[in-house]
């Protein structure tokens, strides 16, 4: 691998952390128990993504990851997925808010064009269209 | 479409250098799976987050990834290396 000639992407932040609301997006394979696991039988990668509601219980939450040991996600899944950690700082004052939804997805893939191109713009048209983020938070296992 | 700003936190920053993200965190020494820190350690977890979310109001140079150490975590775990091309 080389370092990507792409531009950086970046957006810059002129605000107050205290008013922002806060998404998380994340590669650890996070999903809802009840959602569809992710396929970590294709060994090109699952390029699929779960919304995750706002008013999520965290021990609803699990990961389906074959790439990384998530034993310690399966004890508190705040390891990987931040959310209680988030809701702590919106108590404390530190955040305005957490988002309406939140992204888990599988960050291992051997379809990168197809991930960067396709999942990687759905995702951020998700974040876009109703979940009122400011800012994204990024994790990965 | 409008960009939205975005901090990454990794545990593994050679790997995601190479993707040169606008902003990251690297807590120095955290295992992979441990992005945040260790399970029901929540003030650390915390102190990691704020830290992350911090790094939106620091002139930081995009591409690059800072590293904190926070020495309650109590190990330290090498992160993966990148080979470099000849």
């Amino acid at each position: 691998m080389t370092i990507s000639r792409k531009c950086v992407p970046f957006t810059p932040f002129d605000g107050e952390l205290s008013r922002v609301t806060v998404a998380i997006v994340t590669a650890g394979g996070v999903h809802l128990e009840d959602q569809e696991a992710f396929n970590i039988a294709d060994e090109l990668g699952d390029l699929g993504y779960r919304v995750i509601p706002e008013n999520v219980d965290s021990s609803q939450l699990i990961v389906t990851h074959h790439r990384y040991d998530h034993s310690d996600a399966d004890k508190d899944i705040n390891v990987v997925f931040p959310i209680d950690v988030l809701r702590d700082l919106q108590d404390e004052g530190f955040i305005r808010s957490t988002a309406r939804k939140h992204i888990g997805y599988m960050g291992y893939t051997m379809q990168l064009k197809a991930m960067y191109e396709g999942t990687a713009r759905e995702i951020a048209n998700e974040i876009d269209k109703g979940s009122r983020a400011d800012v994204v938070v990024l994790t990965g296992g | 479409m409008k960009g939205i700003p975005t901090v990454l936190i990794t545990v593994s920053p050679e790997v995601s250098a190479q993707m040169r993200p606008p902003r990251a965190l690297y807590p120095k020494g955290f295992k992979i799976g441990n992005s945040l820190g260790k399970p029901n350690h929540r003030e650390l977890q915390r102190k990691v987050l704020r830290d992350a979310l911090e790094l939106l109001t620091k002139n930081t140079r995009p591409g690059e990834i800072v590293t904190r150490e926070y020495p309650e975590y109590g190990e330290y775990h090498e992160p993966p290396h990148v080979k470099k091309m000849v």
